[in-house]
């Protein structure tokens, strides 16, 4: 069973009378403990799937499942906390609070926990230790260079030991060598920790860290990209055909 | 790093504006406390009179003198219960700054109809029977240290005694406590009797007499008799209710009230402006940080819960501040203007209000940023490019 599925993804953005699909039967599965490198060329909609598989986004049609949960129908409190027990995010920007020490930035998505305040501050530190920030734990946002922050911000994805790490372009920002670091740092979550990442890049070098690495204008023309079917479905399968068909006469 | 700091961190982000702001609020809720103290002093005196007392005094001046004589025949007019007078003193003790509301009055009734100087009749009788005995208020025997037993030189700056002296000795017989929370606690009353029998010269004269008209009398009909009753004598009369009295004492204050409350409308107005717009920058200026930790999980309402808590902190810190130096300002002026302005106090129901105001003022205060943060698009915020 994939961790990671999207199901006859529709997304279109209207605004008035004009309208912008960005996914039309979208399909995906990424299965537990893979690390995909998600990339292709600007406004493709990369992003656009990430935050559908974060549930920062709705589909306007179809489903996100995710560790056999339809996160789609969930309601706005519930996905806080869904995402909050089973999602860390990296972006471009760290989007660290300024006011915080590393440490605390890292322990604050562990207020929405039940841990006690020494635990936290275990568990933050745990988390800062992994990306080898320790010795910055009293430091503030802007005393750390920008390489720094994104390992805080990847301690913070972390901390809870959500089991997905959904990443877009964390490299974006950061110099060869300090993009190198991150891409290792997350290549090492990904082997030592299982962790399931997907990381939205424009980093070429990013396909000698990842497991899988799609490119999504190759991908939206493939199969798998237009079938929706569960292997043992037959029932599906006849959709399948029929959907396959349709797109092939399209395409 | 719990909600706590967070909040107090987010206050302080901004050194500057957090101070400006918190000083607005400061300003404003010392002019609250401040207004609502000086319209106590002016309206409620009035509100606190639960009987009906007329004043008469001489109709050319409040200071011209009466005969004492004028209290029996007014006595004897229909509808009146009971009638006492006093005469003013013009007192101060050891230097003519520290002046002190001091009035010699008829010892047999005067606190019968004053009932808001509250006394025992153990106290009363203990007075009656002192020559040169005092009532003092709780307020001033407690500034001067002054207790019962103890003698005091007061002098005045009209009566001299029968030794020749401006300066007359007293015995504090007892110490009365004020009725309602305007009562002046500061006040000196000693028998007019003695007055009459110490002082120099004006024997027999009083300035003004107080009538309690039984419950039944029209007050305004009992005017007129008393009026009248003097009209061809040689000393005519005014005679006027003692919210009439009160009131043309402090006239130069009464067109105060109404300014106070324009006042005061237009401050908080301002002050509200001034939070939002505060809060407004900071939901702006903290936009993707908030949308960042929507993404970790936190809830619309636990974001907005902090914003809310940040509106309260400032706003109730300002609140706090200019409360408690508005307090300490009126205590200092109170003893300057025990004179002209009696009454001036800030009502418990006050700071009840000052409550309720900033917790309203913070959740208006909030309201904009929290229907930002319930809308805001954490893909789209988090989206854009930096
Ligand atoms: N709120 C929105 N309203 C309308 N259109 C949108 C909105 N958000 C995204 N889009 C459109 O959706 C498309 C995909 O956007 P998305 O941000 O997912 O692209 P991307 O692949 O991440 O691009 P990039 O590599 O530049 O980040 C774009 O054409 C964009 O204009
Ligand atoms: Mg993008």
């Amino acid at each position: 069973m994939p961790t990671i599925q999207l199901k006859n993804i529709n997304k279109t953005y209207s605004k008035g009378t004009n309208q912008v699909v960005v996914h039309n039967n979208f399909n995906l599965k990424i299965q537990s403990g893979e690390f995909v490198a998600l990339m292709g060329a600007s406004g493709l909609g990369k992003s656009t799937l990430l935050h559908l598989m974060g549930g920062l986004d709705k589909p306007t049609s179809g489903d996100v499942i995710i560790a056999d949960q339809c996160i789609n129908r969930l309601s706005e409190s519930q996905l806080s906390q869904w995402r909050s027990e089973n999602i860390g995010f990296v972006f471009q920007s760290h989007h660290l609070l300024p006011v915080l020490t590393a440490l605390a930035n890292v322990e604050l998505p562990l207020a929405l926990t039940p841990l006690n305040k020494k635990q936290r501050q275990q568990h933050a530190a745990t988390a800062l230790a992994l990306v080898n920030m320790s010795d910055r734990a009293k430091h503030f946002p802007k005393e750390l260079s920008g390489g720094q922050e994104q390992r805080v911000a990847i301690a913070r994805a972390i901390v809870s030991d959500a089991k997905i790490l959904l990443c877009d372009e964390p490299t974006g920002n950061l110099d060869r060598n300090t993009a190198d670091e991150i891409l290792s740092l997350l290549a090492k979550l990904n082997s030592d920790f299982g962790k399931t990442i997907v990381m939205v890049t424009h980093d070429l070098k990013a396909s000698q860290y990842a497991s899988r690495v799609i490119d999504l204008e190759h991908y939206l023309q493939s199969k798998e990209c237009m079938s929706s079917i569960d292997d043992n479905s037959t029932k599906n399968v006849i959709t399948k055909i029929k959907v396959c068909e349709q797109q092939g006469v399209k395409a | 790093m719990n909600m706590f700091t967070l909040i107090w961190q987010n206050s302080l982000r901004k050194k500057v504006r957090f101070t400006l702001t918190c000083l607005s609020v400061l300003v404003a809720f010392f002019l609250f406390t401040t207004l609502s103290a000086i319209n106590n002093a002016l309206s409620s005196n009035a509100n606190s009179i639960d009987n009906y007392r007329l004043i008469t005094s001489h109709k050319v001046s409040m200071t011209r003198a009466l005969p004492i004589n004028f209290s029996d025949k007014i006595k004897n007019i229909n509808g009146v219960d009971k009638v006492s007078y006093s005469s003013w003193f013009g007192g101060y003790f050891q230097n003519e700054k520290q002046q002190v509301t001091m009035t010699a009055v008829d010892s047999s009734n005067y606190f019968a109809i004053y009932d808001e100087y509250q006394l025992s009749p153990a106290q009363l009788k203990k007075w009656q029977n002192t020559q040169t005995g005092i009532i003092i208020g709780s307020e001033i025997a407690k500034k001067h240290h002054w207790n019962v037993g103890d003698s005091i030189p007061l002098s005045s700056s009209i009566w001299m005694n029968r030794d020749g002296l401006f300066t007359w000795q007293f015995t504090v017989s007892a110490i009365y406590q004020g009725k309602h929370e305007s009562t002046d606690n500061k006040k000196i009353f000693f028998q007019h009797k003695y007055f009459d029998r110490a002082r120099a010269y004006s024997q027999n004269s009083i300035n003004w007499l107080t009538t309690k008209i039984s419950p039944s009398a029209d007050n305004e009909q009992v005017i007129q008799l008393i009026d009248q009753k003097f009209a061809n004598s040689s000393s005519p009369t005014r005679t006027i209710t003692e919210q009439v009295f009160i009131k043309e004492q402090a006239q130069q204050f009464i067109d105060m009230a109404m300014v106070i409350k324009l006042v005061l409308s237009a401050v908080f107005f301002t002050l509200l402006l001034i939070v939002c717009n505060t809060l407004i920058q900071v939901i702006r200026e903290r936009l993707s940080e908030l949308a960042m930790m929507k993404a970790l999980g936190f809830s619309a309402t636990y974001l907005i819960i902090q914003i809310y808590a940040e509106a309260l902190f400032l706003i109730g810190l300002g609140a706090v501040s200019g409360t408690i130096l508005a307090t300490l300002t009126l205590n200092s002026v109170q003893v300057n203007m025990a004179n002209f302005l009696v009454g001036i106090y800030i009502a418990k129901s006050h700071y009840l209000i000052s409550i309720i105001i900033v917790f309203i003022a913070a959740a208006m205060g909030s309201l904009f940023p929290a229907i930002s943060i319930k809308n805001l698009n954490i893909s789209q915020t988090l989206g854009a490019k930096q």
